[in-house]
């Protein structure tokens, strides 16, 4: 694997907001560790997550800011901003003494950036912000990061974000699994909460996950009802809910619809260690893409997931092997997440039949495959999440026979970029026919070859931009020209990727490419477009191969 | 000893002190006797305990007890009552006063909470006309200790004032606190309690609070379910800006002297001399700022005492006479130093109404003028030196650049201001005469060889006005010269306040008529000068008030209709004003504001200002609004300012109207434009009565009207220009530019022709003569104050004069050119609206200078710009942003940042980050929100 930045002792791990977040950046923290065992981690989290860092190992230090008190000096105004303005040039100065030398951001927002660039640190992995105040994503992964959440771009990816993230920060020893440390003494606890629920089944334990960040990715609460009375009325199952005390209006109509004392709800019972421990106890955790999903596989409780409204499982699927993914087969998904939805009716796509079926299969063990008839690929896809050989995690489809209409385009930018950015070998089922000549003039893509096109006509323009800089009485006229032209060309490309959904995350990646460039020197920078463009014009060949091969 | 400590230590022994002097005075407002201070206190609990549950089984608790005045009431209603105060003094009087009676326990207190008493034990907590002389500090300390104790279905009643913070500082345990109502129900929030109610209390005093901008109300609070947080917080919720812990010494206005000493009056007028001496015993013993004029005071009260000549504190006069080598060595230094003065005083004719004349002292001559002494009666030297010593020591002093005297008297303070004053010293002095007599009764040659400045008279141009000088009066000339001394301070005041205040102000227009543009212009004057002015433009629902008429035929409906539509525009007013508050609203005359929307204002502290640009005897609406505004400018004098002060404006002042010297300009028009709007002679404006009977007899001329209201039969069809149609400020320059002959008639409903009484001037006059445009205007009375008549600007008087000088002046083209050169110099030296809205200005701020201080000293943007002293740039972004006229929010300070704009600077960096944090929490929550709905 190609590394940008192979030596890192003192790094700084950007994770502001999410407990999801955390876990999934575990493996790469391990990475980290196991690179260079002295290296010195610091997390930077918001302050009430820096509970759930308690539990993440291989943390030296975490720092939290309060954001919290930042927007509630904000709102207040007047020398509320004040406040707040001396609160961040304290966090600033603080962090600076730590003199990191390498920060890894995922975080896409725009304050962590302007925060990392006022800190000062000159290695980066992820966002960050330059004097300007523009964007800067220097990592090619990170870029692929961006790209991959556009929303348009989603669904052409299969890299699972976590891969992507360690990815960035060059890890490629990594452990094949989230991690997260359970004391004994949350053990302990939970164990006396679920002997003391008074469960009068004896059956497997099933924790429920009803709540989910954003209101359209919870499953409909009577779903859950149906699905946990099929569980304790059919299958001796005892029912655990989890969930925060902010749930509870979402739980608490579930435990009595059920009006089962098999049924029973820990919400608001337990802190975050403790969680951890509680699903450590189930036999299988069924939930939506939840943080509560991510610390079921810390701790190796097998997971039934529901991908639902803007979730993708490919993207933030279950980092394992054997779990179960169900994605709807619907036009309007994945959604946008930063959209509410009136009518989810994704939702519809699962049964509670289909659910229970799951959960069952998985307490027994693997699965590899489910009846059609209980989940019809037309309305959902059953995946099992895997590992290829390059240790990145991947899903299989176990009812699914073809259907997918972004199945191939995900496998052929999947081994684009794991060869392109990875550098990793990728020759797997290459038709020898498949050896193109170095330009693409027709493709089975469309757009493809307009895009080439454009990469090597940008090449030339830049040929001549170089040569225009290098001749002192060449007219400025004509450099303007050029300039334009370049211009014009770009804003094409990104055109072209509007307009060919599939090639969506090819033109992204270059406008990122092309967003980033450095420096003022002219010809440096030349040099740097010309890259730019030859990468394009290499990915445009490559994507075409591994589409034809797939 | 911690601060509340001390705080509770100082009001302890205050208390102590005024209850040792007069308990009745002091705790009460009936002080006759007993029995008339008992029953003050069963008429004001039964205010502060109305509709409160009571009964044997009930418990009640006053703060600030006093001696028992309310508690004996409050025995009768509830089976345990608690009396707290801090003054041993007072519990012991009021044992002495109440007796043994088992229902009433009296507790000297600790002076920042409630022990011993139990917490969740009172049902009634009271406290009237005590809270609101105790430090911020303390009051959050008892809002946290009301929490406490109250039961939680008990009731608080606490007596409060509502209104601008007058800067009192931290030990004056006597000024009155006020505090704005959302302060107030914020830290009533964070004591754990919530304000369930707020009832105005009409106060048993002869003082208008009001008029001040302070409400006095009793507030409900009962408590919440929550836990409070620390008093830190209160205090600060209370008072963000804190009060000042300077222990000030001999402030201008010791309230406590000064009441006592109002008390000694009255108790010698009433005969109680016994009393009143113990009264001027207790200023003199107790009181820090024993000064002159107190003592002066304290003397004519005690000769009232005294009733008999025998007694008189005053010796007979001694008068004496002054000497001519004194004179002749004064006027020496005088002659070197201020050469004009000299010559003023060696020419000057002494009036006999002066009646000046020079007594002898002990301490050496003293000056009298008209019956008044204008040195100490009997001791110059010690009076001088006492009275420039406080003064001093004021505050104001510490940064001046200068000290102004008024009043020269013999020079005696002068002496003392030279010999303790660190900055240079100038005396202005209101008569000459008097003036003169003091250099001939003592050598000054010293005082006169340093003193820096010395004018006779009022503000002019020759005496040098530094806006950081502070100006002293001696307080013998307030009452002598009381118009002298109110012009030097809007001279010195009015100046200061251009260059150091930055006031929000608002032009308010009016929804339709002539004055729309004056609102303009003003605030386009306002602007020019710098200050942070916006318009509030009002024009725009003319259309909607004249709509009326489309939906109503009957008169009385149409007025309910547009009242009703008046109303809601004042409202708007108000809330835009509520959103982006100001310091001072400019009204034009006939703009939509009502009384009760001016009323809330001036009690947010908003002074209110009217330039009432009308005929005073033709629009009254003057009578019913002028108490409602602090300052209003006439364009007419003499009756007019009176009739207006009488009904109840705070100050009148004349202000005729003016002409804006970037719009009302000659103009180079192209041949087209002449042709489409010029004439040989034009008239712009209504057609009013008189209007329309004189210049029918013009109809032979070539002559075009302009402007709104005018018939369209003969002879006016074929002089009245497009259909009689309103015309722009855009389109009336163009007409004064392209006319040869412009007619200037004022208007008059009642009579014919031109008015012989009319006095005011229209706005016209000015922005034909700004324009460089040649006019004929009627005879007005108020004319030759603003041009030389005949010189700068043609007058008639009537019909045979109007068309003598049309004739003429058609014929004479170069001699109207002359006219209009020196008639747009006379405007533009002197009748901009630039010079306006300063002479407006320099009174608005010499009499409010203060208040419009301490309100921008107190302002959000001064706080911020106090904390940011730290850091430089921050500082500067809200210097910028105030100079904008923006609101202190985050987005103001970020307004003018653009990414990829070059280099961003660390502070700059840090402000996008808050601003970001803050789009994403928001976003957050509002995902959040979506979870749940």
């Amino acid at each position: 694997m190609k590394k940008r930045h192979p030596h890192k002792s003192k790094i700084l791990l950007v994770n502001i907001t999410r407990l999801g977040d955390m876990l999934q950046a575990t493996p790469t923290i391990a990475g980290m560790k196991a690179e260079n065992p002295d290296c010195h981690i610091t997390v930077l989290v918001e302050k009430q997550f820096k509970e759930v860092c308690s539990v993440i190992p291989n943390i030296d230090e975490v720092i939290g800011i309060d954001l919290g008190f930042t927007c509630r000096s904000i709102a207040r105004e007047q020398d509320g901003i004040i406040d707040a303005f001396e609160y961040v040039t304290e966090l600033v100065e603080d962090l600076r003494k730590q003199n990191f030398d390498y920060c890894l951001n995922m975080s896409s927002s725009a304050y962590t950036a302007l925060l990392l660039n006022l800190i000062g640190i000159t290695r980066n992995g992820g966002w960050t912000a330059d004097e300007e105040g523009y964007r800067v994503i220097e990592s090619e992964w990170a870029r692929l990061f961006a790209a991959s959440v556009f929303h348009q771009n989603r669904q052409f990816n299969s890299l699972n974000l976590v891969d992507i993230f360690r990815c960035s920060a060059d890890v490629e020893e990594h452990p094949r699994k989230l991690l997260i440390n359970v004391e004994p003494s949350a053990k302990e606890y939970c164990a006396s909460l679920i002997r003391e629920a008074g469960f009068t089944n004896k059956g497997p334990l099933i924790a429920l996950q009803a709540g989910a960040s954003q209101g359209k990715r919870q499953w409909d609460p009577q779903k859950f009802v149906q699905l946990a009375k099929i569980l304790v009325n059919e299958h001796n199952a005892r029912v655990v809910l989890t969930g925060s005390a902010k749930e509870s209006h979402i739980i608490d109509p579930i435990v009595a619809g059920c009006a089962s004392p098999n049924v029973v709800s820990c919400a608001g019972k337990t802190s975050v260690p403790q969680l951890a421990a509680l699903v450590e106890q189930a036999d299988v955790l069924v939930t939506g893409d939840t943080g509560t999903m991510h610390m079921a596989v810390a701790v190796d409780t097998p997971v039934v997931a529901m991908f639902l409204a803007s979730a993708f499982g490919f993207e933030t699927g279950p980092y394992s092997e054997g779990n179960i993914v169900l994605q709807p087969v619907i036009g309007c998904g994945p959604c946008n997440p930063n959209k509410s939805c009136a009518r989810p009716d994704c939702h519809e796509q699962i049964s509670p039949e289909l659910m229970a079926h799951l959960t069952m299969a998985r307490v027994a063990g693997e699965v590899l495959s489910v009846p059609v008839e209980l989940a019809d690929p037309r309305r959902v896809i059953v995946y099992r999440s895997c590992f290829d050989q390059r240790g990145f995690c991947d899903m299989t489809p176990i009812n699914q026979v073809g259907g997918d209409a972004f199945a191939r385009y995900r496998s052929a930018y999947r081994k684009l970029w794991l060869d392109d950015l990875g550098g990793y070998e990728v020759r797997e089922g290459s038709k020898p026919e498949a050896q193109r000549s170095l330009r693409v003039v027709e493709s089975p893509i469309d757009g493809l070859v307009e895009v080439a096109a454009c990469a090597e006509k940008g090449q030339q323009l830049i040929k001549e931009l170089v040569h225009l800089v290098k001749d002192t009485s060449s007219p400025a006229a004509r450099l303007g020209t050029i300039n334009k032209e370049i211009s014009e060309l770009d804003r094409h490309i990104e055109e072209l990727g509007f307009h060919h959904g599939s090639l969506g995350p090819i033109s992204r990646m270059f406008i990122f490419a092309k967003e980033n460039l450095q420096g003022s020197d002219p010809l440096d920078l030349a040099s740097q477009m010309e890259r730019v463009y030859q990468d394009l014009e290499r990915r445009c060949r490559k994507f075409e191969r591994y589409y034809i091969d797939s | 000893m911690s601060n509340l400590t001390k705080l509770a230590e100082q009001m302890r022994q205050d208390w102590d002190r005024r209850v040792g002097h007069d308990y009745r005075f002091w705790m009460s407002d009936g002080y006759q006797d007993d029995a008339q201070m008992w029953a003050t206190g069963e008429r004001d609990f039964a205010i502060v305990s109305a509709q409160v549950p009571n009964g044997d089984d009930k418990s009640a608790l006053e703060i600030g007890c006093g001696v028992g005045r309310m508690l004996r009431t409050a025995a009768k209603e509830f089976g345990r009552v608690v009396g707290l105060d801090v003054s041993q003094r007072a519990i012991h009087k009021a044992r002495e006063l109440i007796g043994p009676d088992s229902r009433i326990e009296l507790v000297v207190g600790s002076g920042f909470d409630l022990q011993p008493v139990e917490s969740n034990s009172i049902d009634f907590l009271w406290s009237y006309a005590a809270l609101t002389s105790m430090p911020t500090k303390v009051i959050a300390s008892y809002l946290l200790e009301m929490k406490r104790v109250i039961k939680p279905t008990g009731v608080i009643r606490l007596q409060v004032y509502f209104g601008q913070h007058m800067g009192v500082s931290e030990n004056d345990t006597l000024h009155l606190r006020c505090y704005s109502h959302e302060n107030f129900r914020r830290a009533v929030e964070l004591s754990g309690m919530h304000v369930s109610a707020s009832q105005e209390l009409i106060l048993p005093i002869p003082v208008s609070f009001k008029e001040h901008g302070v409400e006095a109300v009793i507030v409900t609070l009962q408590p919440k379910d929550c836990a409070p947080e620390d008093a830190d917080a209160i205090a600060q919720a209370l008072l963000p800006e804190g009060e000042s812990d300077t222990t000030a010494e001999n402030a201008p206005l010791d309230l406590e002297a000064w009441m006592t000493l109002r008390y000694a009056e009255e108790l010698a007028d009433a005969g109680e001399h016994r009393r009143a001496r113990q009264a001027l015993d207790y200023v003199v013993s107790n009181c820090r700022a024993t000064t002159i004029d107190i003592r002066d005071i304290i003397e004519r009260i005690l000769a009232k005492t005294e009733r008999a000549s025998r007694t008189s504190v005053r010796p007979e006069p001694v008068c004496i006479k002054g000497d001519a080598i004194l004179l002749e060595q004064n006027l020496g230094v005088i002659r070197e130093r201020f050469p004009a003065l000299h010559t003023r005083l060696v020419t000057r004719t002494g009036s006999s109404e002066e009646a000046i004349e020079l007594r002898q002292t002990e301490q050496g001559a003293v000056l009298w003028r008209k019956g008044a002494c204008l040195d100490h009666a009997e001791k110059p030297l010690s009076a001088a030196d006492t009275w420039v010593s406080r003064s001093l020591r004021e505050v104001r002093f510490e940064n001046a650049s200068g000290v102004v005297v008024i009043g020269f008297g013999l020079g005696y303070h002068l002496e003392k201001f030279l010999e303790k004053s660190s900055c240079p010293v100038s005396c202005i002095e209101p008569s000459i005469e008097a003036l003169r007599t003091a250099l001939s009764a003592r050598d000054l040659r010293s005082v006169l060889s340093k003193i820096q400045q010395l004018h006779v008279g009022g503000p002019s141009e020759d005496f040098r006005i530094d806006p950081k000088i502070e100006l002293v009066v001696r307080p013998q000339h307030l009452a002598l010269d009381a118009k002298f001394v109110e012009g030097w301070k809007a001279a010195l005041y009015g100046k200061r306040g251009m260059a150091a205040l930055h006031p929000k102000i608002a032009v308010l227009g009016p929804i339709q008529g002539g004055t729309i543009p004056t609102g303009l212009y003003t605030n386009n004057a306002l602007l020019r000068w710098g200050q942070r002015a916006r318009r509030l433009d009002m024009s725009g629902f003319n259309s909607g008030f004249n709509l009326v008429d489309e939906f109503l035929s009957t008169d009385v409906r149409k007025g309910m209709m547009r009242n009703s539509y008046v109303e809601m525009l004042s409202q708007l007013v108000l809330e835009s004003l509520t959103e982006k508050p100001i310091d001072i609203l400019i009204c034009m005359a006939q703009a939509p504001i009502s009384p009760r929307v001016l009323t809330e204002l001036r009690r947010r502290g908003v002074i209110t200002v009217l330039w009432f640009v009308e005929d005073y005897l033709r629009f009254t609406y003057w009578r019913e609004l002028a108490q409602f505004f602090d300052f209003i400018f006439t364009i007419q004098k003499g009756e007019c300012l009176s009739a207006i002060k009488k009904a109840g404006a705070g100050e009148v002042h004349y202000l005729p109207t003016a002409c804006d010297p970037y719009l009302h300009v000659p103009m180079n028009l192209t041949a087209e434009e002449r042709e489409k709007w010029g004439s040989p002679i034009s008239f712009v404006g209504a057609g009013y009565h008189n209007r329309q009977q004189m210049f029918a007899s013009l109809a032979h001329y070539p002559f075009r009207i302009w402007g709104s209201e005018w018939p369209l039969c003969k002879p006016f069809d074929r002089l009245v220009q497009e259909e009689s149609r309103r015309i722009a400020p855009e389109e009336y320059i163009k007409i004064f530019n392209a006319t040869a002959v412009n007619l200037n008639l004022h208007s008059s409903m009642e009579r014919d022709g031109v008015d012989p009484s009319g006095d005011f001037l229209n706005p016209r006059t000015f922005e034909l003569a700004s324009c460089g445009a040649f006019q004929l205007v009627d005879e007005r009375v108020l004319l030759s104050e603003a041009f030389e008549v005949g010189s700068e600007i043609v007058t008639f008087k009537d019909l045979p004069e109007l068309r003598e000088k049309i004739d003429y002046y058609l014929a004479h083209p170069e001699e109207r050119e002359v006219i209009n050169r020196r008639a747009r110099a006379r405007v533009l030296k002197d009748h901009t609206y630039d010079k306006r809205l300063e002479e407006m200005l320099s009174i608005i701020y010499a009499s409010k200078y203060e208040h419009l201080k301490t309100r921008e000293d107190s302002s959000p943007w001064s706080t911020m710009e106090k904390r940011s002293e730290n850091h430089p740039e921050l500082k500067r972004r809200c210097q910028v942003a105030a100079a904008r006229g923006e609101e202190p929010t985050l987005d103001a300070l970020i307004s003018d940042i653009v990414t990829g704009n070059g280099k961003l600077s660390e502070t700059e960096q840090k402000l996008l980050f808050l601003f970001h944090v803050r789009k994403q929490i928001i976003r957050m929550t509002r995902e959040e929100a979506g979870l749940k709905g």
